[in-house]
């Protein structure tokens, strides 16, 4: 039985149901990542595990045990709020012990107990000030150090990044990963951000308009995802969809890509083919990650089915580090990730080579899964 | 109009501009200001200088003994005692009424706010229902109302020994006020802690604070500006009622500052002591005044920041 268990849980207002019977469990010490656009009712969800939202159907669970009926104060959980939620009229160790003290806990004992959180936070200059008169960065240290300070059985985290700058929002970012492997506490964080996800979460649970599209690790959910939400949403530049015909060619299943002004861009589709020949001349949508599409060399050597062919480059965006190549195929723009010092150029033909190992296929009209 | 127009007016007419705007505040500020001019200097002269002078000469020889008099010696009907027993009738029923309505109504705006309940706008309807309600139409049905608790007053006295305060003249117009100021004090804390943000209570909720604990840690503390607003306004308003005052406190030793004051003016014994009269007035309207200029000083802006955000 797992540590935190949601199950079947719905949320109701009225006649419209918000959340349409979710169920996800986490290990303790898990890191549980919910994630998804905005109102697809991630942040209802966090509110329900919290109590500050009751419960329409279905069950939360604790250790085995039923949270529904109980406040939120008893149910042994901290959250951190997208706001921080500093009481402004306290000072930085008063709003840290402020739920020790309203749990009574007598005031030496309290003393201490900021004292560790604020070492371990590396704050212990702040405790003196107020909320106005710390920054951004600062005040979201306060905010985990008010959810730190009672050592809970479960750290609910509300998108707590989404007010910070860029740069402070990784640094913020490893901090979290940083203290969850050093506290080992079970976690469960909300974010619209799927990099947030993918770097922090041991379990993501993508969510979509009140559904769950899809529960699993992070590597699952990006290499293997459910439907072509979940393709479309994980990753960043997102993976490239590309309308395809199944067919069989001298025996062999293959998929064909359209291309302007040539003829079809055959590819063979690795271990996929088996279960492709099912939908044999039907179209579906070709999924392949730009980091799958490479320039010759930088392909994956470990990599079974790499296949080669030439197409025209639209535009060449180097990023540094890489260079993104835009092609366009099945009349789509698909984005290729080579290398930062590859020679192509716009305008003219260049070797892709595809990795077909990571090759994804749905159905174009469920947009679910096919091979 | 442009920027560009702005910038290019003759600077003639701009000056021309300040001048009406500055001399139609001159003269608005002298039209407030004269009355009161008067007021002081004149509770500043001895009778006959005030007989045979100017009413707007500054006094040749400044004397206090008109407020001395006011305050101790003045006669409210047939009574000589001055207006001092009268002041500390006020305040006595001021300071419990602006207490009592100011927090009934931070109560009643977190409850109408942060912890909403099915009909939450339908009563805050009724409530400012309230605001509308012309006092005079409320003396009889009021008066009712307190003569009830005068009889269970009684009741008290005799089983024992005390009233309880029920029939208590200060208490009923403590009642009165507390009952006709929450509709606005509750417009006044409702309207602020909308603003408030809910995630602060929601904190606290996690925290472990119970429903007192968050108004009394989280609300409370952080509603400074909105306090000094409400007692502000009850605080002038209940002090200046003549209204309910006379009717439910119109005479004997029970009256507050605004119905004694009405008897000193009044009285039909003697000459006119426009002096003590004028320096009467100056008293009873001290308290407000003093509430203003303390009280506001509190007034401060961004008392939020910092809460919320970066």
């Amino acid at each position: 039985m797992a540590f935190l268990e949601i199950d079947r849980l719905v949320k109701r207002y009225g006649a419209t149901d918000i959340l349409k019977g979710i169920s996800l469990s986490v290990e303790e010490g898990g890191f549980l990542v919910l994630v998804g656009p905005s109102g697809c009712g991630k942040s209802t969800l966090l509110s329900m595990i919290a109590g500050l939202d009751s419960i329409s159907e279905g069950e939360v669970r604790i250790a085995g045990k039923r949270m529904n009926e109980l406040h939120p104060s008893q149910r042994d959980i901290a959250m951190v709020f997208q706001s921080y939620a500093l009481y402004p009229n306290m000072s930085v160790a008063e709003n840290i012990a402020f739920g020790l003290e309203m749990r009574k806990v007598p005031k030496a004992e309290r003393d201490k107990a900021v004292a560790e959180v604020a070492e371990i936070l590396q704050m212990g200059h702040l405790l003196k000030r107020k909320p106005s008169q710390l920054s951004g960065g600062q005040r979201q240290r306060v905010a985990m150090g008010r959810a730190l300070v009672r050592n809970p059985q479960v750290f609910l985290f509300d998108e707590p990044l989404s007010n910070l700058d860029a740069k402070l929002r990784v640094d913020m970012r490893t901090e979290i990963k940083r203290l969850h492997q050093r506290m080992k506490t079970t976690i469960v964080y909300v974010t619209h951000d799927q990099i947030e996800a993918m770097t922090l979460a041991t379990q993501i649970a993508v969510l979509r308009d009140g559904v769950l599209q899809q529960f699993g690790t992070p590597a699952e959910v990006y290499n293997n995802p459910a439907n072509v939400f979940v393709a479309d949403f994980m990753g960043s530049p997102s993976m490239n969809l590309i309308p395809a015909a199944v067919r069989a060619e001298n025996g062999k299943t293959v998929v064909a890509l359209q291309r302007e002004g040539e003829g079809d861009l055959v590819l063979d589709p690795g271990q996929a083919g088996e279960k492709l020949s099912a939908v044999l001349g039907k179209t579906v949508l070709f999924g392949i990650r730009p980091e799958a599409i490479t320039d010759h060399d930088g392909a994956d050597r470990n990599a079974r089915t790499l296949v080669d062919a030439e197409c025209q480059v639209e535009v060449v965006e180097p990023a540094g580090s890489d260079t993104f190549v835009v092609a366009h195929l099945g009349g789509k723009h698909v984005i290729a990730r080579m290398r930062s010092d590859v020679p192509v150029r716009a305008g003219h033909r260049a070797p892709f080579t595809f990795n077909m190992d990571k090759a994804v296929f749905f159905d174009p009209q469920t947009e679910q899964r096919v091979a | 109009m442009s920027a560009a127009t702005v910038g290019a007016r003759p600077a003639g007419s701009r000056v021309l501009n300040r001048i009406v705007i500055y001399g139609l505040l001159l003269v608005f500020a002298l039209v407030y200001l004269i009355p009161f001019f008067v007021m002081l200097v004149t509770s500043l002269k001895t009778m006959p200088e005030i007989q045979n002078g100017n009413m707007l000469a500054l006094p040749k020889d400044p004397t206090i003994q008109p407020w001395i008099k006011a305050w101790g010696e003045a006669c409210v009907g047939l009574t000589c005692e001055g207006i001092h027993g009268y002041f500390w009738n006020s305040i006595k029923m001021v300071v419990p009424a602006v207490a009592i309505s100011t927090l009934l109504g931070a109560l009643n705006g977190y409850v109408l706010t942060k912890w909403r309940f099915k009909g939450h706008k339908l009563v805050f309807g009724l409530m400012l229902f309230a605001c509308f309600i012309p006092f005079q139409s409320v003396l009889l049905p009021m008066a009712t109302v307190l003569g009830q608790f005068g009889q269970l007053g009684k009741v008290f006295t005799n089983a024992f020994g005390m009233n309880l305060g029920f029939g208590n003249s200060t208490v009923n117009l403590v009642f009165v006020h507390v009952v006709y100021g929450l509709g606005f004090t509750t417009l006044f804390f409702r309207n602020y802690y909308e603003a408030f943000p809910t995630e602060l209570v929601k904190a606290a909720m996690v925290d472990g604070a119970g429903f007192f604990q968050i108004f009394r840690r989280v609300l409370l503390p952080n509603s400074l500006p909105i306090i000094v607003v409400t007692v502000i306004y009850q605080f002038t308003n209940i002090w200046n009622d003549f209204l309910f005052a006379s009717s439910y406190a119109g005479s004997g030793d029970v009256m507050p500052m605004t119905v004694a004051l009405n008897n000193v003016v009044n009285t039909s014994t003697g000459v006119v002591e426009y002096n003590v009269n004028m320096a009467a007035a100056m008293i009873a309207a001290l308290p407000t005044l003093l509430v203003y200029i303390l009280a506001g000083r509190y007034f401060v802006r961004g008392l939020m920041a910092g809460a919320v955000k970066g």
